[in-house]
């Protein structure tokens, strides 16, 4: 079913991904600020408060890099512009409706590789300043990765196995039907815990924890804060994107085109996620991790099986 | 106006405010915090986001004044072009020391622009903030003498499992997010595991009443004080506590809610009101299996000690104890009664004990924090929440009590 998409793709994706990560983060922070300070009291209160990360990209843009002592700058610049760089590559195989940018045969793997990245980004990002606490960021973004990345690895191998393609477009082909959500509930739930985990946003946001005053980001200013912390939001979204593809069935659903279906299902993941981060405190590793290869990783490894048999037998 | 002033204008429009508090300013803290929110305007973690620094930080007694003026001094700093600073004398003029703060940011902004000027690097490290990744005055196991741009490099010493890491040697606080104002902590570090931990608290300076124990403390100078005054500042005390424990557990959403209730608690709001914002906390806190499992068995006094202390045996426990007491005195705020002048306590504590409350509190963190992971070191300061101002022990003026 996948068509070629137009060459101008290419330059739209980022553009798009940019875009559907700015409303994101302003719905984040039209929440964040009715917690502190109560409802906004007239409709300009809510979109000046809705406006806050484009004010913020403007402020950095506005101001002076800095740099620590002794700093590794190279590092910092490469683990900051990587993050971002990473999520648009991840981004190229995600389709709207029906069409990616490139429906690579085996996208799954590239997804899962590109995502991978974000290991080094955030590590190089929180080594490079030279900082006590900007390494900690770094350090605590390695153990996250060593909780999150073999369940996630699993979850995603499982709808690719469901689906007998390593392609994205074979997988959504695949869920014409029934979705794969509906019949690997567990590996769906590791995907959203793992994009969660992997863009250490909301309740795995230690590495770029207010206890550590930033974390990796705590030295950053000016374009490269723009780079590492944007290139966090635009993962969130390329991940959170990636679940309809994998999970919710893609383009497909009634009445609808395609790529309708594709904003509404995203938006509607990016809402529960948005709505989730609020409900509960962030997870430390030193915890976590724990929780993560006794129960996640034997769970993820078990639906992957049921998912064989089912296949096996089909 | 022109294109780039108007981008200029619109991105310092609300300006990312650090303040550099120091102990005794604690309610100058509070009005620039409610001022913040009531505005929208971020508050920084670090020196490196922040465009405005508002300092209000007394000059200590002796030669703890220059120290304060040092760290404040090294977060300026730290801060990137365009920056601010603005000093705050008195919690009443938050509000025009912001809009001053503000005016001052936009002139250096359009200034910066217009002229194409662009500033050096930020040079030093500020403390206790994020980098100052050596102590010059620690003991540095190990013998890796090298320098590096002028700093030592990490000496090696055993870690916990027998291991020889790096280690460093850094200073925590005092300008911290979400940390008791006027707290250093001296820590040796492996990785992001806490060795030893050594307390320094610089005392306010003389003359400030310890803003949360205000009421008693005028109780007992023979002041008429209403019980509902007493407990609304118990009840905003312990929020303050809450919102920083629920920040640094990363709970934002429960954080900010604490903050806005306490905001509340302390612009006059009836017990009413108060009640219906702190409800839905205690539910959200208490019911949440997440809170739990990441608290529970953090930070652990012996039973003995945590009863001396006056609270309870783990971080858990602790913000359960601060989520009843918030609950009862938020139904008793509008008392008028007068407040008994004896038994006097406080938040933290007796507030005419032997010892400030808070001293105890100090006095437990360094056995607590040896060994424990930086989140959880975090937790546990922010489950004792040390006052500093009970440290002054001021007499007040006219009162013959101790």
């Amino acid at each position: 079913m996948a068509e070629h998409p137009p060459s101008w793709a290419v330059f739209a994706l980022p553009v798009l991904l940019a875009a559907v990560a700015l409303v994101t983060a302003g719905a984040d922070a039209l929440l964040a600020a009715g917690a502190r300070a109560g409802p906004a009291r007239s409709p300009r209160e809510a979109a000046a408060r809705a406006a806050a990360p484009a004010r913020g990209v403007l402020r950095e843009l506005v101001r002076q890099p800095r740099r620590t002592r002794a700093a590794d700058v190279a590092l910092v610049r490469v683990g900051a512009a990587l993050l971002p760089v990473a999520a648009m590559l991840a981004g190229v195989v995600l389709p709207l409706g029906f069409r990616s940018v490139s429906d690579l045969p085996e996208g799954v793997v590239w997804y899962n590789a590109m995502e991978a990245l974000a290991w080094a980004a955030v590590w190089l990002a929180g080594w490079g300043p030279n900082s006590a606490l900007s390494l900690i960021g770094g350090y605590r973004f390695l153990a996250q990765g060593l909780a999150y990345e073999v369940p996630h690895m699993l979850a995603i191998t499982t709808a690719a196995l469901g689906a007998e393609s390593l392609r994205v477009g074979g997988v959504v082909d695949a869920q014409s039907g029934l979705w794969f959500a509906v019949w690997m509930p567990a590996a769906f739930g590791i995907h959203l815990l793992s994009a969660l985990a992997m863009a250490f946003w909301g309740p795995f946001d230690r590495p770029a924890g207010r206890d550590v005053a930033g974390g990796a980001a705590a030295e950053l200013s000016g374009v490269d804060r723009i780079l590492l912390l944007g290139g966090r939001w635009l993962l969130l979204v390329v991940a959170a994107a990636m679940s309809v593809p994998l999970f919710l069935g893609g383009g497909h659903g009634p009445l609808l085109p395609g790529w309708a279906w594709t904003v509404v299902k995203t938006a509607a993941v990016l809402a529960f996620l948005l709505w989730a981060r609020r409900r509960v405190p962030a997870l430390r590793m030193e915890r976590w991790t724990e929780a993560a290869w006794v129960v996640l990783t034997p769970l993820a490894v078990v639906q992957a099986l049921v998912v064989a048999v089912v296949v096996l037998h089909r | 106006m022109d294109l780039r002033g108007r981008i200029v204008r619109a991105a310092l429009g609300r300006p990312r405010v650090l303040a550099a508090v120091s102990a005794g300013a604690t309610e100058r803290r509070l009005a620039v915090e409610a001022e913040l929110a009531r505005r929208g305007w971020p508050c920084a973690a670090a020196p490196a986001e922040a465009d405005l620094l508002v300092v209000a930080a007394d000059p200590g007694p002796g030669t703890a004044g220059a120290g304060t003026a040092d760290w404040v001094a090294r977060l300026w700093e730290a801060m990137p072009a365009p920056r601010a600073r603005v000093p705050l004398a008195d919690a009443g003029e938050a509000a025009a020391v912001l809009d001053h703060g503000l005016a001052e940011l936009r002139r250096r902004g359009g200034a910066r622009h217009g002229g194409g000027h662009r500033g050096g690097h930020a040079p030093a490290p500020p403390a206790g903030s994020p980098d100052s990744p050596q102590d010059p005055d620690g003991p540095h196991a190990g013998h890796d003498s090298g320098l590096v741009d002028g700093l030592p490099l990490a000496g090696r010493a055993d870690d916990r499992d027998g291991l020889r890491l790096d280690r460093l040697h850094l200073p925590l606080g005092p300008a911290l997010p979400d940390w008791p104002a006027g707290l250093v902590l001296r820590v040796a570090l492996q990785g992001d595991v806490v060795q030893r931990a050594a307390v320094e608290a610089d005392p306010p300076g003389p003359g400030r009443l310890p803003f949360w124990n205000e009421p008693w403390l005028r109780a007992a100078a023979g002041e008429r004080v209403a019980r509902g005054e007493a407990a609304r500042r118990l009840c905003a005390a312990h929020l303050d506590s809450l919102g920083r424990f629920f920040a640094v557990t990363g709970w934002p959403d429960l954080a900010a809610r604490a903050r806005y209730a306490r905001d509340r608690a302390l612009g006059g709001a009836g017990a009413a009101e108060l009640s219906a914002l702190v409800r839905p906390l205690t539910r959200r806190a208490r019911g949440s299996r997440t809170l739990r499992w990441l608290t529970a068995g953090v930070g652990v006094l012996p039973a003995g000690r945590a009863r001396s202390l006056g609270v309870a045996g783990d971080a858990h426990g602790r913000m359960l104890g601060w989520l009843d007491a918030v609950a009862r005195a938020a139904s008793a705020c509008d008392d008028g009664a007068p407040l008994a002048a004896d038994p006097a306590v406080g938040p933290r504590g007796p507030v005419h004990g032997p010892v400030p409350a808070s001293r105890a509190l100090l006095d437990a963190l360094p056995g607590l924090l040896e060994g424990a992971e930086f989140a959880c070191a975090r937790i546990v300061v922010a489950s004792l929440d040390p006052d500093l101002d009970e440290l002054a022990r001021a007499p007040l003026p006219g009162a013959a009590h101790g």
